[in-house]
C-alpha cells in the first residue's frame, strides 16, 4: 500500500488543500481511523490510527529512513515485545509491516546512520541492546560491536585464573570472592562472581567447571544512543555513533572500523544525549543523567565542562539552536543556555511522557513537541505553546520527520501499543507567538454567590427592629441554661448518677453493653477500679427497671474483691415481657453493703425488642 | 570475525576488531551475514534458560566448552529509569520485582528505584530501609548517603539526618544540595545560625531558588525583616521570573512599609504566573485598599477558580462587596469564610462589623464576643463590642468593654474618640475631656509615624473638640438620649482616607466607608441635634478595621 506515494504529485498543485482534503476522504475507509475532530489538530491530517499494533517502545527506538535509496522512508522501530521475549526490529513501508527481525535482547535504542560512501546510498541500522550494536544493512544482520570490556579486578582475575588451573578449590574460591565483595574498594565484581556466590554450594563445583576456562570479563550496558556526523554535514554524511553506557561512560565509534574513537567519562548514568557539530571539526555533546543532572561535553574535552543542576528528573531532552530544552518530572519544561543559565520555566497541564524536536526543513520551522499523559501533545516554539494535538491515547514515543514521501510526518506510539501516523499540512501556519488567552479564562467567571432569600431579608427586618429584645431574651435565656447546667451537675454528683466516681475513697468506672436482638438480651456490665493501689471491697450491683417490662434474671450481683487496674465483667440476661414495641432505661447501681447511697449509676436504653419468634 | 566474539575467546576485542572492519569491506556481503544470524541463533537459545532465571546450568552441547553468557545485573537499569521518569510505577515495580528476583537483590539501581517509588507513595521508613540497603550495596555512593539522609529528614529525624548528610559531605564537599538540606534540618532543629551558614555554603556553591528560600526563612524567623528582603533581591536578580519570589519579596515590602514596589512585584509575578493565587491575593488586598474593588473581585475570580475553599478570599471578597455596599453579598461571602475556617478572628471581625453596619446589633455583638474568644488581647474588638453593646442599650457593659479597649489598645486613636463620644452621651465629660486628650495624643504619634489620618475622624474631633470645651451640658445631654445608639453608626461612615496608612488592611478599610451610607438613614433626627458627637465612634470602627486587616492579610499570604 503505498499510502504516502500519492503525495508525489501533490507538491506542485497550485491547490494542495483539496487534494489533501479528498485524500483523507479515500484514506478513512482504509485506516478505519476517526476523523480529527479537535481544534488543534486542524493543522495535521490524520494519516493513521491502529491501536493494536502492540507496540512497547520509546521514542529513542523509532527512526524514520530511506533504507532503500528509493526516495521512500521507512518506519523503523525496535519494539521491546513483552519486556521479556518477542523483541523485533520492525520496518515499515507506508503503514504496512514490510519486515521484522527477531532482537535477541531488549533494544534500547535505534539509529540509522551512513557508514561508508557507496552507492547506492542507504544507510545502515543500529540497533543498541545490552552490552551490543547490532549493525544492520540492507534490513540483513551485517555486524555486531561489543562494548569494550571493563576493567576486572585484579585479585579476582587472579582468583579465577588459580581455579582454572585447579590450584584453589571452589571453596577457597567462594571465600576469597566473598570477602572481596564485602571489601568492595575496587568496584563491583564481575557477573561470573556474583552468579557464582548466588548459588547453592552444591552446585557450586558444575558452575565453576562450566565458566572457569572462557576467560573473565565484566560488561556494561548501552543505555543511550544517536549519531554524530563524522566530517561532513551532508544529509548522507558519515556518521560516527555516540553511545552511552551504565558504566557513565560515553563512547564516540567508528563508522568503518567500529573502534572506539573518543571517550569521555561522566559523573552519573547517561540518560538522554544530545549531539551537534562534526567529530572532526567540534562538536558538543549534551548530556541528562540519572543524578538529574545535563552535562555539556565539547570536543577534546575527558570530562564534562558546564552541568546545569535540575530540581526533578528529566522526561526529555531536545537542542534548539543554542539552548537546551527539558521537559522534567515536576510537570515543568525549562529552556537553559549550554552555559547553565536558566532562560524561561514553563509550568505544563501534565506529566511529560516524552519529547521530540519538530524540525519542519521546508518551511524552516523549529519547535519542540512534548507529549503528556493527558493524550495531548503540545507544540512549543521557544516557551510559547503554538499547537495542542489530541491523540487517542497517551504517547509514549514520538518521531518527527520524512516518512514515505510526505516531509512533515509525526510517528507515535502510544502506551496501549497503538501506532498514529499524522501528516503536517502543508498550508499549516504556526504563528510564532503565543496561542494562550491573556487573561485567564476563570477571570470571566462569574463568582458563586449565595443570593438573598426572603426569609434572610425578614430576618434582618426584624432584627434591626427588636434587636434590644433579642439580645436580652438571649442574654437571659443563656444565664438560665447555664444555671440548669450547673445545677443538674452539680445534682448528678450529689446522688452518684455518673458512671465515673467522684468520691476518691471508691475509685471506679463503669460501663454496660447489651447484646442481642430480643426479647432476650445480655447485659454486660463492666467494672473496674480505678485506683493504683486500693481493692474494693464489699460491693453489690443492682438494677432498677420497669417490671412490666423487662425480667432480670439476676437483679443483684454480688461483685468479688477488685483488683486495681482490671475490668471485672458481670453477665446478667434481661428478658422483655411486653408484646409492644416499646424500650426503657434500665439504670445499673454499684452499691457499697450496709449503704442505702449507690457509688456510682449507669443508665442502659435498652434497645427496641424484636418481636418473639414462634416456631 | 563476528563469530570470534561469541566464542568470547577474544578477550582483547578491541585489537579483533580493528583486524575485522578489514574483513568485512573484503568480503562480499553475504558472510558476515551468516555470521551474525548465527550469533543471534545461538546466543537466543542460550538466553532461554536465563529467562527462567535459574544459574546458568551445564548442557549437552556439541561443544561444552563453550559456557553460556551471563547476563550483566544492570541490564534493564535504563528501562526501568524510563518508566520511573514517566511516572509508571506500576510497570516499574514489576520490572524492579523481577530484575530483584533474578539478581537475588543485588542490583543497587532497582532498589533504588523502589526506594524512590515507596517514597512518593509515602512510606518513607521502607524507602529508607531500601535506601540504606542501597547504600550497604555500594557505601562509595553520596546519592544513596544522600537519599539515606533525605528519608530520615522526611521523617523528622532531623540529627539523625544531620549526622548522615556531614558523612556524605565528607565525600563530595562541593555538593550544594548536602549544605542546603543541612540547612534546612538545623532550621527545623532551631539552630538558625548553623543554618543560615550552611545555606550560605549552599549558596555559594550553586545558586538555587529553594536556598535562597530558606536563608530568607531563616532570617525571618529571627525577625530580620531587612536581611530576608536583602537575600530576596539576590533570589529575584537571580531567577526574575520566578513568581513565588517574586510575591515573597513585594509581601516583604508590603511589611516594611513600601508598597509601591510591593505593587510593581506583586503585578511582576501575575504578568509571569497569572494564576497565581498568593499573589493575586496580595495584590488584590492592596487595590482593596485604593478602593478598587472592581479590579480586585476580577482578580479574585481567578483565584476562586483555583482556590475555591479558601477563607482568605472570601473574607476579601465579601470586604470587596462591602466596600461596594453590596452587604447582603458580603454577608453570604463572609459566612462562607466562618464556615471554612471557624476560628479565624479577622472573618468574626467582619462579620461584627458589617452586622453593625447592617444594624443588626444582636448578631453583631455574637461575632465580636466570638472573635474575642479566639483572640482576646485586642483593644478594636473590644471597641466594636462596645458600640453593639451601646446600641443594645447595655451601658454597663459598653462601659466595661469601652474601658477594657482603652487598656488594650496603644495605638488606635479611635478608640479613644469613640469612648469620649460614649461618655459625653452619658454626661461624663470630665471622663470625656480626659479621653480626648489621649486621643489627640495618639493622633499626633500616628501624624509622625504616618501621615494620612482618617479625615472622618479628624472631622469628628474637630466637631467635638469644641463641644467639650464649651461645656453645653444642654445640648450634651439631649444628644446622649437620642444620639446614643443612632450616633454611633452615622460615626462608621467616615470617608476612607485613613486607609492610605495601612495599605494592607484595604479590605476592612473599604467597609467602613460603606456603614456610613447605611447609618445616615437613621441618624437624621440626630444630625438636628447635633451633628459632631455621633459621627467619632464610626470613624473609630473604620480604623480599626483597616488595622486589624493589615495583621490579617500579611499572615494569610504568609502562610
Amino acid at each position: 500500500m503505498d499510502l504516502f506515494d500519492e503525495d508525489v504529485g501533490n507538491i506542485s498543485q497550485p491547490s494542495p488543500i483539496a487534494l489533501v482534503e479528498a485524500k483523507r476522504e479515500r484514506r478513512q475507509p482504509r485506516n478505519q481511523s476517526k476523523p480529527a475532530s479537535h481544534e488543534g489538530n486542524a493543522k495535521w491530517l490524520h494519516a493513521h490510527y491502529d491501536p493494536y499494533s502492540t507496540l512497547y517502545t520509546f521514542s529513542s527506538c523509532i527512526a524514520l529512513a530511506d533504507l532503500h535509496g528509493d526516495g521512500d522512508n521507512k518506519l523503523i522501530i525496535a519494539n521491546l515485545g513483552t519486556g521479556k521475549y518477542d523483541m523485533k526490529l520492525k520496518v515499515y513501508k507506508g503503514t504496512t509491516l514490510m519486515t521484522e527481525n527477531t532482537i535477541i535482547d531488549l533494544p534500547t535504542a535505534v539509529c540509522t546512520f551512513f557508514m561508508d560512501t557507496h552507492d547506492p546510498r542507504t544507510p545502515a541500522v543500529a540497533v543498541a541492546s545490552g552490552p551490543y550494536i547490532y549493525v544492520y544493512k540492507n534490513l540483513r544482520p551485517y555486524f555486531k560491536f561489543t562494548l569494550p570490556p571493563l576493567d576486572v579486578n585484579p585479585v579476582e582475575q587472579d582468583l579465577w585464573n588459580q581455579a582454572k588451573e585447579d590450584k584453589i578449590d571452589v571453596q577457597v574460591l567462594k571465600e576469597m570472592l566473598e570477602s572481596l565483595r564485602a571489601d568492595g574498594s575496587e568496584g563491583t565484581l564481575t557477573v561470573r562472581s556474583l552468579r557464582f556466590l548466588m548459588l547453592d554450594p552444591e552446585d557450586m563445583p558444575t558452575f565453576a567447571n562450566l565458566h572457569k576456562h572462557s576467560p573473565l570479563k565484566r560488561q556494561t550496558v548501552i543505555t543511550c544512543m544517536t549519531t554524530l556526523k563524522k566530517s561532513h554535514s551532508e544529509e548522507d554524511a558519515i556518521s560516527c555513533l555516540v553511545i552511552g553506557t551504565e558504566s557513565k561512560d560515553i563512547y564516540i565509534l567508528d563508522p568503518e572500523a567500529f573502534t572506539v574513537l573518543t571517550k569521555m567519562v561522566l559523573p552519573s548514568v547517561p540518560v538522554f544525549l544530545d549531539v551537534t557539530g562534526l567529530y572532526d571539526v567540534e562538536f558538543r555533546i549534551v548530556v541528562s543523567c540519572r543524578n538529574g543532572n545535563i552535562y555539556s561535553l565539547k570536543k577534546g574535552s575527558k570530562a564534562p565542562k558546564y552541568s546545569i543542576e535540575l530540581s526533578s528528573q528529566p522526561v526529555g531532552l531536545q537542542r534548539m539552536g543554542k539552548n537546551v530544552v527539558v521537559g522534567c518530572m515536576d510537570q515543568t519544561l525549562q529552556c537553559y543556555t549550554t552555559k547553565g543559565k536558566r532562560l524561561w520555566v514553563l509550568t505544563l497541564p501534565a506529566n511529560v511522557m516524552t519529547m521530540e524536536l519538530m524540525d519542519y526543513k521546508s518551511r524552516g520551522f523549529k519547535a519542540i513537541m512534548v507529549a503528556l499523559d493527558n493524550c495531548e501533545v503540545h507544540v512549543y516554539n521557544e516557551k510559547y505553546l503554538v499547537n495542542t494535538i489530541k491523540t487517542e491515547d497517551i504517547v509514549t514515543g514520538m518521531k518527527f520527520g520524512r516518512f514515505g514521501r510526505e516531509d512533515g510526518a509525526l510517528v507515535m506510539t502510544t502506551k496501549g501499543g497503538g501506532l498514529i501516523v499524522k501528516i503536517l499540512k502543508r498550508n499549516s501556519v504556526f504563528e510564532e507567538k503565543d496561542s494562550r488567552p491573556g487573561p485567564p479564562a476563570a477571570q470571566n467567571q462569574k463568582l458563586n454567590i449565595p443570593k438573598k432569600t426572603k426569609l434572610f431579608v425578614d430576618q434582618t427586618m426584624r432584627e434591626r427592629e427588636n434587636a434590644v429584645t433579642m439580645h436580652r431574651m438571649f442574654q437571659r435565656d443563656l444565664y438560665r441554661l447555664r444555671l440548669d447546667a450547673a445545677r443538674s451537675y452539680v445534682k448528678a454528683l450529689e446522688t452518684s448518677m455518673t458512671p465515673m466516681s467522684a468520691d476518691p475513697l471508691e475509685p471506679l468506672k463503669l460501663s454496660a453493653t447489651v447484646n442481642g436482638i430480643g426479647p432476650s438480651f445480655k447485659l454486660t456490665v463492666n467494672l473496674q477500679n480505678t485506683s493504683s493501689a486500693t481493692p474494693s471491697i464489699n460491693l453489690l450491683i443492682t438494677f432498677q427497671y420497669d417490671e412490666k417490662l423487662y425480667q432480670l434474671q439476676r437483679s443483684s450481683i454480688k461483685v468479688p474483691l477488685l483488683v486495681p487496674g482490671l475490668n471485672y465483667a458481670f453477665q446478667t440476661l434481661v428478658e422483655c415481657i411486653s408484646d409492644k414495641a416499646i424500650a426503657d432505661t434500665i439504670k445499673v447501681f454499684v452499691l457499697r453493703k450496709g449503704k442505702s447511697m449507690p457509688i456510682i449509676t449507669g443508665n442502659i436504653n435498652m434497645p427496641v425488642s424484636e418481636a418473639q419468634v414462634v416456631v | 570475525m563476528a563469530e570470534s566474539e561469541q566464542d568470547s575467546t577474544v578477550n582483547q576485542e578491541q585489537s579483533a576488531k580493528q583486524v575485522e572492519p578489514d574483513n568485512i569491506q573484503a568480503d562480499d556481503e553475504k558472510r558476515p551475514e551468516k555470521d551474525m544470524t548465527d550469533v543471534m541463533r545461538g546466543s537466543s537459545s542460550l538466553l532461554a534458560p536465563e529467562g527462567v532465571q535459574s544459574p546458568p546450568q551445564p548442557q549437552p552441547r556439541p561443544r561444552p566448552k563453550k559456557a553460556p553468557e551471563l547476563p550483566i545485573f544492570e541490564c534493564k537499569n535504563w528501562l526501568i529509569h524510563q518508566h520511573y521518569i514517566r511516572k509508571e510505577y506500576g510497570l516499574c515495580k514489576s520490572l524492579i520485582k523481577e530484575e530483584l528476583q533474578e539478581s537475588q537483590g543485588m542490583c543497587e539501581y532497582a532498589i533504588y528505584v523502589q526506594a524512590l517509588i515507596m517514597r512518593q507513595e509515602g512510606n518513607i521508613q521502607e524507602s529508607l530501609e531500601l535506601f540504606q540497603t542501597c547504600s550497604l550495596l555500594n557505601p562509595q555512593s553520596v546519592e544513596n548517603l544522600k537519599q539515606v539522609a533525605r528519608s530520615l529528614f522526611l521523617l523528622g529525624k532531623h540529627k539523625s539526618a544531620i549526622d548522615v548528610y556531614n558523612e556524605a559531605s565528607k565525600m563530595n564537599m562541593k555538593d550544594w544540595e548536602i549544605f542546603h538540606n543541612l540547612g534546612v534540618c538545623y532550621l527545623f532543629l532551631k539552630e538558625y545560625s548553623k543554618a543560615k551558614e550552611n545555606l550560605k555554603l549552599a549558596i555559594q556553591y550553586s545558586r538555587h531558588e529553594v536556598s535562597f528560600q530558606m536563608l530568607a526563612r531563616v532570617y525571618l524567623l529571627e525577625h530580620d525583616v531587612d536581611m530576608a528582603l536583602d537575600i530576596y533581591k539576590r533570589a529575584v536578580e537571580f531567577s526574575p521570573e520566578n513568581p513565588d519570589l517574586l510575591t515573597s519579596l513585594g509581601l516583604l515590602y508590603l511589611q516594611t512599609g513600601q508598597f509601591q514596589r510591593a505593587f510593581e512585584h506583586l503585578g511582576n509575578a501575575l504578568t509571569y504566573d497569572p494564576v497565581h493565587v498568593k499573589a493575586i491575593m496580595a495584590a488584590g488586598s492592596m487595590m482593596q485598599t485604593h478602593g478598587d474593588f472592581d479590579v480586585a473581585l476580577t482578580k479574585y475570580r481567578v483565584a476562586a477558580a483555583s482556590t475555591p475553599e479558601s477563607a482568605p478570599l472570601w473574607n476579601n471578597i465579601a470586604m470587596c462587596f462591602f466596600g461596594k455596599k453590596k452587604y447582603v453579598a458580603a454577608i453570604s461571602c463572609l459566612k462562607r469564610a466562618v464556615y471554612l475556617a471557624p476560628f479565624d478572628w479577622k472573618v468574626q471581625y467582619n462579620l461584627g462589623l458589617v452586622h453593625l453596619t447592617m444594624q443588626q446589633y444582636a448578631s453583631a455583638f455574637h461575632y465580636l464576643s466570638a472573635a474575642i474568644n479566639i483572640r482576646p488581647k485586642m483593644g478594636e474588638l473590644y471597641m466594636l463590642l462596645a458600640v453593639a453593646l451601646t446600641h443594645l442599650e447595655d451601658e454597663q457593659n459598653a462601659r466595661r468593654a469601652y474601658e477594657q479597649a482603652v487598656l488594650l489598645d496603644q495605638k488606635n486613636a479611635s478608640v479613644n474618640l469613640n469612648y469620649c463620644l460614649f461618655l459625653m452621651n452619658h454626661g461624663e465629660r470630665k471622663a470625656a475631656v480626659r479621653q480626648f486628650s489621649v486621643f489627640e495624643q495618639k493622633l499626633q504619634e500616628a501624624r509622625k509615624h504616618s501621615n494620612s489620618v482618617d479625615q472622618e475622624l479628624l472631622d469628628m474631633a474637630a466637631r467635638l473638640g469644641p463641644s467639650l470645651h464649651l461645656g453645653e451640658n444642654l445640648v450634651w445631654n439631649k444628644q446622649q438620649g437620642a444620639d446614643g445608639a443612632n450616633s454611633q453608626p452615622p460615626s462608621r461612615a467616615p470617608l476612607p482616607a485613613a486607609h492610605t496608612n495601612d495599605v494592607p488592611p484595604a479590605v476592612d478599610t473599604a467597609v467602613p466607608t460603606a456603614p456610613p451610607a447605611e447609618l445616615e438613614p437613621t441618624a437624621p433626627p440626630e444630625s438636628d441635634l447635633d451633628a459632631l458627637p455621633s459621627p467619632p465612634s464610626h470613624p473609630v470602627e473604620e480604623e480599626t478595621d483597616s488595622r486589624r486587616e493589615a495583621p490579617r492579610r500579611v499572615a494569610m499570604e504568609a502562610d
